[in-house]
Parts: C-alpha cells; sequence; structure tokens
C-alpha cells in the first residue's frame, strides 16, 4: 500500500466483529481486503469508512493489516452480503474478494 | 487545488489555469482498469461463483458508465468549474468527491496495471517514452485524490 500517513497510535480495537452469528446450517463468507502497492493508506481508511459505516479508529486498524499482514477480514456474512461489500470495496478499486469460512 | 470553502457539505476549491488544465487531462483517462479485472474471489470456483462473477462485472460496468455521465456532466458545466482571473472555482458537494475519488483512483490504479503493476515506488520506476505518461497520470490522480481526502477532513465538508 503507498504511504500517505502513519496513525500516531494504533486503537486497540483489532477483534473482528462478527455482525451475524456462526451456523453450521449457514456457512459464512469472509470480505477480505488484501495489500497492493498502489492504493493510499488514507484512501483506503476512507473507503473502508464509507464502506462500512466506520469509525476512522477502526478503518485505520483494518488498513494497517493490510498494509502490514498483507490482507485483513473485514466482515463475516452471508453470500449476498459478502458479494455486496465486494463490490463496494472493487468500486473503489480496492483488492478484494469474497472468501469461505471454512 | 486548494480548498478555499467548506461550508454545509459544499466545497470550493481553488484551481491555477495549469492544475485545472491537469485535472482535466487526468479525468479525460477514465476509465483505465480493464473490465472484468477484478475477481470475486481467489479460492471459490463453482458453477454458481461464475454467474456471480458476470453480475459483479456488469455492475461494476453499469457504476463506470455512471461515473463516466457524472464526469461528463461535471466537466461542462461552467456553473461548477467558474473560471476566475487567476484559474478557477471548482464547486463540489460530498457525493460529488465519493465519484471522484472512485474515478480518480481508477486512472491511478488502471496507470499502474498498463505499467505491468511494479512492486515498487512511483520515484524507482524507470522513465522513459513509454512509462513516463503512466507515471505522470499515477502521480497526477493520486495528488487530486490527497487534496479531496484531506478537504473532507475539514469542518463543515460533511
Amino acid at each position: 500500500m503507498a504511504q500517505t500517513a502513519t496513525p500516531e497510535a494504533v486503537p486497540d480495537i483489532g477483534q473482528e466483529e462478527e455482525t451475524r452469528p456462526r451456523s453450521g446450517l449457514e456457512p459464512g463468507f469472509l470480505v477480505i481486503c488484501w495489500n497492493d502497492p498502489v492504493n493510499f493508506m488514507d484512501y483506503v481508511t476512507h473507503v473502508f469508512q464509507i464502506v462500512f459505516a466506520w469509525p476512522r479508529q477502526k478503518a485505520e486498524f483494518h488498513m494497517l493489516q493490510v498494509h502490514n499482514q498483507g490482507k485483513s477480514v473485514l466482515a463475516r456474512e452471508s453470500m449476498e452480503k459478502a458479494e455486496h461489500y465486494v463490490h463496494q470495496l472493487q468500486k473503489y478499486s480496492l483488492h478484494a474478494t469474497m472468501e469461505r469460512d471454512e | 487545488m486548494k480548498l478555499i470553502q467548506a461550508e454545509k457539505g459544499k466545497l470550493v476549491f481553488h484551481l491555477g489555469k495549469r492544475e485545472e488544465h491537469l485535472l482535466r487531462a487526468v479525468l479525460r483517462h477514465y476509465p483505465l482498469i480493464p473490465a472484468a479485472h477484478q475477481p470475486l474471489s481467489k479460492s471459490i470456483k463453482t458453477t454458481a461463483n461464475k454467474a456471480d462473477q458476470r453480475l459483479l462485472d456488469e455492475a461494476l460496468a453499469e457504476q463506470r458508465k455512471d461515473n463516466q455521465r457524472l464526469l461528463e456532466k461535471l466537466l461542462n458545466d461552467p456553473q461548477r468549474f467558474k473560471e476566475t482571473e487567476a484559474g478557477c472555482r471548482l464547486t463540489l458537494s460530498g457525493a460529488d468527491v465519493e465519484w471522484l475519488l472512485q474515478v480518480l483512483n481508477d486512472v491511478r490504479i488502471g496507470s499502474w496495471i498498463a505499467l505491468g503493476s511494479p512492486d515498487k515506488d512511483l520515484g524507482e520506476l524507470e522513465w522513459n517514452e513509454e512509462t513516463a505518461p503512466q507515471i505522470l497520470a499515477m502521480e497526477m490522480s493520486g495528488n487530486f485524490q490527497m487534496t479531496l481526502l484531506e478537504a473532507l477532513q475539514r469542518p463543515g465538508a460533511t
């Protein structure tokens, strides 16, 4: 990810939130954002805020996870919702995919 | 490009004549990312997924058409690009900034793809007749993106 700014502190809000309980009947799908060397860090943070309506600190946490670890799991959702989020993220040209949560 | 007013979700920027020319030149590159470039999934390979991939590609193509329509309208609207002695004043709403960010990032990423998706900083890329237009488009679109992102942080911007 292209560097533009580094937040002064990393907030302790990193636990993945599951917006729906895990169920054996309905397998979940992970929405994942992958690192690339071209999207600006501030831009990625902004997109996360807009797409997921996250506060800036949480968006920055996930942006840094993408930057430092190569990817970040942004949500675990039903197939339809995961597709929706991937579409929204790709609209902004972020490298995002959905993968089965196995 | 400098923010001179942010009030009630309306953003007004001053652009010098050269900046306006550069912004228009960068925006005219849109869209640059090849169609069907983005996979829906890296691991799911089913028939249903192929259909979903097709739907995603269609949705993104539709989005590009919408953005192109909005872009045409913006570039030809004298009320939004108001000429001044020193250049022009560009007036944008918060919604305009969102689709403009998508458009500018498409130009940036599309130029990077055209360069062969190098895993290097811009400054490390080799300049020649073939690469210079893409490197410049990346640099310019990135600069305009950062100006818009900074403007959104100002009180009154949203």
